[in-house]
């Protein structure tokens, strides 16, 4: 289709308020799929996401629209993650776009998430178009939410468009801002061809699939193409346009949104940013914006049953052939013998990586707690990057060390505005900046450490404002912080999937808490087990896991020995997802006991 | 071949609150339909026993004796032309002591029954009306009393400890009681809340006061501290007895012997494989009706299974677990099916080997379960 007829659009909004919905509404009315066809939001379709209620890969789809105004419009729409691990992903996702519709609930205002997208947006350069969702809510406050959308976002909401994606109010007027107010792409398609990947996934039957959208040029079946970051070449064996299931269509061109395949069998060749052009006419300069994934948060992961190995590292290689941000690497604990180091994009990312080894690989895994890459600078002049607590130098050879810090934005009633400034300086926050966003809510900026958003602030941001805080953070810099390493002793001996690094003067007292949780987590066993917190030499708490003094179950059940039987099978079962640290049997749970403190 | 046999009794008066096996209140018109499938069922069960002979008789329950005289003699009568029984036979009967009377026990020793085993429980009075209990420790002296002046010599008490408000002075007071009375065998219990049973849902509920673990402790230690010096020696995990008068059926059961359960939930152990009867007796006395047997399999028999209870079996006994006899019914040295279990549980205390036995320590048996499940595969 002739790009004046095209439109490329995203959907900004918060979790929960309604994107979606929205999508799945425009999905039916243009009749893309029929409503017997739709299955509730069709767009998250990762189980896991649908559980969740959030995107994690983001997917597109086309839709064919006929405007008003009698023509016939190419509409298509580029689903985003919703997910601050996924703030790369959003700004391809955006960059693919020429405008974006920003979803705020009416009910709800603006929150912290929609903020950053939104940011991200104009950054890009997009055209928004606002849009008050679930106005069918008798809380719904349209007029409250367009002030707010004007004052803290700076945005015009005057034609900001009223709906509610459930009765389907609105919708029609949201096409129809989309083919009016979202400009048409100015790409040339003479030019050689310039094409952003924005996303990838990877298909048993075609290999490695590319989410593409064309600046310049075009793609047929058969060319010869070349990724300009990774250098990588392929033959097109595979184009089209996704409406939502994939549908070839042969070529694209300057200005469509379609996919790309061609026997690419890795998805680290494929990277979400990179420009594909062509190999025989290639552009001089890429597009803009491309970096390679830096993972954020690394932990351990080791099967609880040491002879899962092979099968946890078979998952993992499979689930990387999805998800180029995943990385890992074998390690070997003297607790917990052979497993994996993964690093994530943030703890969402870790979460559903780890549910997914569980539910769809059927593992029984151990994580230790995630950890932050620490920068140590050594004595000797050389910076080392520390992503696992038992791998930090002894004090002795260390300078000093640089933690990750990031930009926290938080908005709150003001009301919480007291507890908000407590608990971020209890978390070691710099105040930044405060701004009222109206007369009760409020825009909160710190500086705090990576490690401790990671640690509990969401949560206790979330217990303090109940529930009323929404955070967004970004990661800023490094900075130098005094940290050492937290070793446990259990029995005596140390048990390195259980350090940490923490702050050194919150060492003592999170030694106490991380010992107490453990004297919880522990069930007793036929010895008395000590448990100690230690920093170096210097034990700075002790807790003790009393031995079990009697169990015995006397009755013999009249001679029904396969009851006594299967209720020792059950009983032993239970231990199973136990794991042996020498002569110490330690649960599942309290290796991310560090994360369950408060 | 020697055999034990079992015959359930699941009539109670009174359910009481801690009970999880198969047991009926109020249900007395169903006795008479029950005694008769009974009979009926010992008659096919000893044609298919019948090269060997019954070396003991247990009758158990529920409360055997809630059933009256005439019924309860029927039952023995047909186990006695069902089954060739030893002359010197072991016939226990399991007795509530608010349900005999001296003609009760008079008939029993008629009967040919050698050997009570009465549930007292508990001495102290508020504690046993605590339990759901229908006796009084009056109402055991006096079983006692009477079995011995009908003849019975062997007689058994159950006692309990950790029962909601009992301290260590009432466990005190329950051995004084137990050698005055001067029995021979003691079963010592402690209260196990089991699911299902009213205990459990008071437990939950606060409703139900336990001794804590340190209280129930001091009680076992007691027990088992107190009894051997009085002369019961701990032959089993949690049986006492004078010499002589150890209870041979209940070690058939520890031992691999085979035996025939009849009634309704009653387990049997016939040709290394497991069985158990229907657990309802209504069910129970339908099936035997239509001419069919209630025995299902428990499960298929697996070698994993039989060398597992085997040793945990063999473990509840005092002299544990003969190593040759294991190597000669599996083919296999204890050792190499068991040898990290083994040692494990030696370094821990709680096993030790003398003459060729493998037999747990006091401390072991305190930690039964933990070594019992060591040696599940």
């Amino acid at each position: 289709m002739d790009q004046s007829h095209i439109r490329n659009f995203s959907i900004i909004a918060h979790i929960d308020h309604g994107k979606s919905t929205i999508a799945d509404r425009l999905i039916e009315r243009t009749g893309t799929l029929s409503s017997r066809e739709m299955e509730d939001q069709v767009l998250d379709s990762m189980e896991l996401e649908r559980e969740r209620g959030i995107t994690i890969k983001a997917q597109t789809v086309r839709l064919l629209y006929d405007s008003k105004n009698g023509e016939q419009y190419e509409l298509n729409l580029i689903d985003t993650p919703g997910h601050v691990d996924f703030n790369y992903e959003v700004s391809r996702s955006l960059a693919a776009c020429e405008g974006a519709l920003l979803v705020v609930d009416a009910a709800q205002g603006v929150e912290a998430q929609t903020l950053a997208n939104v940011y991200l947006a104009l950054e890009h350069d997009l055209e928004i178009v606002p849009v008050i969702n679930k106005i069918d809510l008798p809380s719904a406050d349209p007029d409250k939410v367009k002030r707010e959308i004007e004052e803290v976002i700076g945005l015009d909401a005057s034609d900001a468009i009223l709906c509610s994606a459930k009765t389907g109010e609105g919708i029609d007027e949201i096409l129809e801002a989309i083919v009016e107010r979202v400009p048409e792409p100015t790409g040339d398609d003479k030019k050689p061809l310039r094409a952003l990947i924005f996303d990838s996934y990877f298909d048993s039957y075609k290999g490695v699939i590319a989410h593409v959208r064309l600046m310049d040029g075009h793609i047929r079946k058969g060319d010869a193409l070349r990724m300009m970051a990774t250098q990588k070449t392929f033959e097109v064996t595979d184009v089209g346009c996704f409406r939502p299931a994939p549908v070839e269509v042969g070529s694209l061109s300057a200005g469509d949104v379609g996919f790309v395949a061609g026997s690419l069998k890795n998805v680290r060749d494929v990277r979400v940013g990179d420009t594909i052009t062509s190999e025989k006419n290639p552009a001089p300069e890429a597009l803009p914006g491309y970096r390679g994934v830096t993972p954020m948060v690394y932990c351990g992961l080791y099967p609880v049953d040491s002879g899962d190995f092979d099968n946890l590292k078979e998952a993992l290689e499979k689930l990387q052939l999805n998800d180029a941000a995943l990385v890992f690497e074998p390690e070997t604990s003297v607790a917990l013998g052979f497993g994996f180091r993964c690093g994530f994009l943030g703890l969402l990312h870790m979460d559903v990586i780890q549910e997914r080894l569980e539910r769809e690989y059927h593992l029984e895994l151990i994580t230790t707690a995630p950890s932050v890459i620490y920068h140590v600078h050594r004595t000797d002049g050389e910076m080392v990057p520390v992503d696992n607590p038992a791998k930090l130098p002894p004090p002795q050879k260390i300078d000093f060390i640089e933690e990750p810090y990031v930009k926290a934005t938080i908005i709150v009633p003001n009301d919480y505005v007291g507890a908000v400034m407590q608990v971020s300086q209890e978390k070691r926050g710099e105040y930044s900046s405060m701004d009222y966003l109206d007369v009760n809510r409020v825009m909160l900026v710190y500086h705090m450490p990576l490690s401790e958003i990671i640690y509990d602030y969401f949560d206790e941001l979330k217990s303090t404002t109940r529930g009323y805080a929404s955070l967004d953070y970004e990661l800023s810099d490094y900075r130098p912080s005094k940290l050492v390493k937290l070793d446990i002793l259990l029995n005596g001996d140390p048990v390195d999937a259980l350090s940490t690094i923490v702050f050194s003067e919150q060492a003592p007292r999170r030694g106490r808490e991380l010992a107490a949780k453990l004297r919880e987590l522990i069930p007793r066993q036929m010895f008395e087990i000590p448990i100690q917190a230690a920093v170096g030499s210097k034990i700075v708490a002790r807790e003790n896991v009393r031995a079990y003094r009697k169990d015995v179950i006397a009755k013999c059940y009249g001679g029904d020995i396969s009851r006594k039987r299967k209720l020792l099978e059950k009983q032993k079962e239970g231990k199973k997802r136990m794991k042996a640290v020498g002569s110490v049997e330690i649960p599942q749970e309290a290796f991310m006991a560090v994360l369950k403190i408060h | 071949m020697n055999y034990g046999v079992y015959i359930h009794i699941p009539f109670c008066r009174r359910k009481c609150g801690y009970c999880d096996f198969y047991s009926l209140a109020g249900k007395d018109e169903m006795m008479e339909p029950y005694v008769d499938a009974l009979i009926n069922e010992m008659a096919a069960r000893g044609r298919i026993a019948a090269e060997g002979e019954a070396a003991t008789l247990y009758v158990g329950g529920g409360t055997p004796t809630a059933l009256p005289i005439r019924l309860l003699s029927l039952v023995l009568q047909a186990a006695r032309s069902s089954f060739r029984i030893a002359a010197d036979a072991e016939i226990t009967v399991e007795a509530n002591p608010a349900t005999v009377d001296l003609e009760y026990m008079t008939a029993l020793e008629t009967l040919g029954v050698t050997r009570l085993s009465i549930g007292a429980q508990e001495f102290n009075d508020s504690i046993l009306r605590r339990i759901g209990r229908i006796h009084t420790a009056r109402d055991t002296r006096d079983a006692v009393k009477w079995a011995r002046a009908a003849g019975i010599v062997n007689v058994s008490l159950d006692l309990m400890y950790g029962l909601p408000g009992q301290t260590l002075d009432d466990v005190i007071w329950s051995v004084g009681s137990a050698m005055d009375l001067a029995v021979n065998h003691i079963s010592v219990y402690g209260l196990t809340i089991e699911d299902g049973t009213p205990f459990s849902a008071m437990a939950e509920s606060g409703e139900l006061v336990l001794p804590t673990e340190e209280e129930s402790e001091e009680m076992y230690d007691y027990l088992t501290g107190k009894l051997p010096p009085y002369g019961f020696a701990r032959y089993e995990i949690s049986n006492f007895a004078r010499e002589g008068f150890e209870s041979r059926h209940n070690i058939g059961y520890w031992s691999d012997t085979p035996y025939i359960g009849v009634g309704a939930a009653a387990a049997s152990y016939w040709d290394g494989r497991r069985y158990t009867n229907v657990r309802d007796a209504a069910k129970y006395i339908e099936t035997i009706g239509r001419g069919e047997l209630p025995a299902t399999l428990s499960e298929q028999p697996t070698r994993k299974n039989a060398m597992e209870e085997y040793c945990f079996l063999a473990l509840r006994m005092a002299q544990g677990i003969e190593k040759e006899a294991f190597a000669g019914k599996f083919g296999e040295p204890i050792e190499k099916i068991y040898g990290d279990a083994i040692k494990n549980l030696k370094d821990n205390g709680l096993l030790t080997e003398e003459n060729g036995f493998l037999r747990l320590t006091d401390k072991g048996m305190k930690l039964g379960n933990v070594a019992f499940r060591a040696f599940i595969l």
